[in-house]
């Protein structure tokens, strides 16, 4: 078990900075997740942890020891790769055993030892067979036992679920999340799906181009997104978003004016970007006028897409049955309380703003 | 009859007809492959097959084809009856019986056909140390420069396994370092890898003579070992930096945070990955020293440094003429080893594409 500490990291390719300056704490114990797109540098800093990449500067600690020159092999990591990387000569039990090998344990414990944690992941019926001769399913387990079987003082996950099938998926994603609370080994879940770092982790780390946008509970970052990046990225179907300037406690769009405050102080003047979430738009006696132009039904719920004075929303209703039509006007309305409001050239979030119809 | 009934039998008859007819299709395109593989094998496995019979059937020192003609005569209606029991009776006991049969009467018919001819004389020069001066007399042309054959086939042995074990140990430590370092110069590197194989060999003789000469390695096998191996290790570091390339990187990443060190994942995890590889050059760099000829024939004199390849060259130079039984008899010894080393290796070989493993 480990505290993971990164002092001022980054990580350049020649000119190409992959990875910002980076300062982070991960607790003893906790499960985080690294969030973002493709290229966003988390699975540089990943493999920085692991020791497969050098930090071009900066420190990494684990329980405040410098790693920075420590090698992966004695970092004791476990990792789980996208592609899960067994060896495809060796059966389960001998991959599952690998990491033992250089541990100096008796072969036969070092076996008991494989076989048990092949249990705990529900692979123990498969132990003799050949990587090739697994499903995707059973190969993420085995990857994950390997990893779990030396106990590591730190489990790092790259993208573990995105060669799964849906189903399977969700399954994994219980199974791994339930999986850390038990064992308690302080998890590093790097993903580009929000749904899987909102599901799995305690907190989550969102990065973009090599920054880290927002640290924060799934909680923090649906209701008080920090930029808007992570507005963008977090929620399906994601915020509505809407450009405008505020003058005057009044937030002007194309054709529609709305109320515009702060809890704290002064409502905000220049450019603003309005953030309405689907599924906090209501249907109404009165409000934003507007007309239905599609409608997605998504099973339990049904999703309206509207052209209104604020330009197209989206609304998201909690029920499976249409309550309106194609070509119906409408009004939407919302509570205050529950906008978020960004600065357009900051791209920040404006703490304590709100609009209201 | 009800229409039913009369749907029903002109459905069967039909079913029939075309069962029928793919039958005669399938046999027809079995047939004709089986008589164009024959056609196209025949220019290759004649000559092999001249040479066993002759190396165990000529005594006056002649080619008497007498018994190549009647081995043909029995393997021939043998072959072909084997194939008929094949494509014509349905699979099962009975087909595998005749198949038996028809290799019984053709062993019974070989026997007693030319089983009297057989004899192993034309061996002895492998207990004979001095088999051509045996045959032409002392006063022969270079009759007492013979050595025994063993010391050239311990001498080949020794070149075709020294040239394995080096080609084999360098091509692999390059193969996967190009593979998976980058350093200044990599790409020319690899071109020029490439460009250093399309380059005849031959061109190089005079020069190579006189390093060797400068180098004070004339006539001494070390010194052909090495330049055969410095013109075998370019096109095999290509191929192993091939294979080192289809591993994937994960897995060795992976075994390093299992705990392994550099080597040790290169040995336990990214070797046994690159095996078929690594086979596959080790076989052909034994070939290859095996049958080297012109490097051997140029840079070595001395008799007792003799190859298999120089041995069958100054057999035949002395001998054709006078008995083609041991000219043969020497091939069919110097052929056995390669043949062995493939046929034992070919299920591994046929599995190696340029660049990787096959499914």
């Amino acid at each position: 078990m480990a505290r993971v500490e990164l002092k001022q990291v980054t990580k350049a390719w020649g000119d190409v900075v992959a990875v910002e300056p980076t300062d982070l704490v991960i607790e003893n114990g906790e499960f985080v997740a690294v969030l973002g797109p493709s290229g966003c540098g988390k699975s540089t800093t990943l493999f920085m942890l692991a020791g497969i990449y050098a930090p071009t500067s900066g420190a990494i600690l684990f329980d405040g020891h410098e790693m920075n020159a420590v090698e992966p092999k004695d970092r004791n990591i476990g990792i789980v790769f996208q592609s899960y990387a067994l060896y495809p000569h060796m059966n389960v039990r001998d991959n599952i055993a690998f990491p033992l090998k250089f541990q100096k344990l008796p072969k036969s414990e070092a076996i008991a030892r494989a076989e048990d944690v092949a249990r705990l992941v529900h692979v123990d019926e498969l132990l003799d067979r050949k990587p090739s001769q697994l499903s995707g399913g059973q190969q993420q387990r085995v990857a994950l036992a390997r990893a779990l079987v030396k106990q590591p003082n730190l489990l790092l996950l790259d993208e573990p679920l995105s060669n799964l099938d849906a189903t399977l998926r969700l399954t994994m994603r219980t199974e791994i999340k339930a999986l850390q609370k038990r064992t308690g080994i302080t998890t590093i879940l790097v993903t580009h799906d929000q749904l899987e770092a909102t599901t799995m982790a305690d907190r989550i780390i969102c990065m973009s181009r090599g920054r880290i946008e927002q640290i924060g509970t799934p909680e923090d970052f649906y209701s008080r997104p920090a930029s808007l990046f992570v507005a963008k990225f977090i929620g399906s179907p994601p915020l509505n978003l809407v450009e405008g300037t505020g003058r005057e406690g009044r937030f002007q769009t194309g054709g529609a004016s709305l109320r515009l405050g702060s809890d704290q102080g002064a409502p905000p003047e220049g450019g603003i970007v309005a953030g309405l979430r689907p599924e906090m738009l209501t249907f109404g006696p009165e409000g934003i006028a507007g007309e239905i132009v599609a409608i997605e039904p998504m099973g339990r719920e049904t999703l309206y897409i509207l052209d209104t004075d604020l330009g197209g929303l989206r609304v998201l209703e909690s029920r499976p049955d249409r309550t309106h039509t194609v070509g119906q006007k409408v009004h939407v309305s919302f509570d205050a309380a529950e906008t978020v409001l960004f600065d357009a050239a900051t791209e920040t979030r404006i703490a304590g703003a709100w609009v209201a119809v | 009859m009800s229409p039913a009934d009369a749907t029903h039998t002109v459905a069967q008859r039909d079913w029939q007809a075309a069962a029928r007819r793919s039958l005669w299709r399938r046999r027809l395109g079995m047939w004709s492959l089986v008589f164009f593989l024959i056609v196209v094998s025949l220019p290759i496995m004649l000559p092999y097959f001249w040479m066993l019979t002759i190396s165990v059937s000529a005594r006056t020192g002649g080619a008497d084809t007498i018994v190549l003609w009647k081995a043909c005569a029995v393997l021939v209606p043998a072959v072909i009856g084997v194939v008929l029991t094949r494509t014509m009776m349905p699979p099962g006991g009975q087909r595998n019986l005749a198949g038996l049969a028809v290799i019984a009467i053709a062993a019974i018919t070989g026997v007693v056909l030319i089983g009297p001819d057989l004899h192993a004389n034309n061996y002895r020069f492998l207990w004979n140390p001095n088999i051509v001066e045996e045959i032409r007399g002392s006063s022969g042309a270079g009759g007492d420069q013979f050595p025994w054959v063993w010391t050239a086939f311990t001498n080949s042995l020794i070149f075709a396994v020294a040239n394995t074990v080096v080609v084999l140990t360098v091509s692999t430590l390059a193969g996967y370092y190009i593979s998976r370092f980058a350093f200044a110069g990599r790409a020319t590197f690899l071109q020029s890898l490439l460009v250093l194989h399309a380059f005849p060999a031959m061109t190089l003789i005079i020069p190579i003579f006189l390093i060797m000469h400068w180098a004070g390695l004339l006539d001494t096998i070390s010194g052909v070992i090495l330049v055969v191996v410095t013109l075998e290790l370019p096109f095999s570091i290509f191929i192993m930096k091939g294979f080192f390339d289809a591993v994937p990187w994960d897995i060795e990443m992976s075994a390093m945070t299992d705990g392994a060190s550099r080597r040790q994942a290169f040995v336990q995890v990214i070797l046994p990955q690159v095996k078929v590889g690594m086979l596959a050059v080790g076989v052909f760099s034994f070939l290859k020293g095996w049958e080297e000829y012109v490097f051997v024939r140029t840079l070595l004199f001395e008799k007792s440094n003799w190859m298999m390849s120089l041995y069958l060259f100054w057999v035949s130079d002395d001998l054709m003429g006078v008995d083609y039984g041991i000219v043969a008899a020497v091939g069919v010894f110097y052929v056995l080893p390669s043949l062995l080393l493939y046929v034992t290796c070919q299920k591994y070989l046929v599995q190696m594409t340029i660049g990787g493993i096959k499914g």
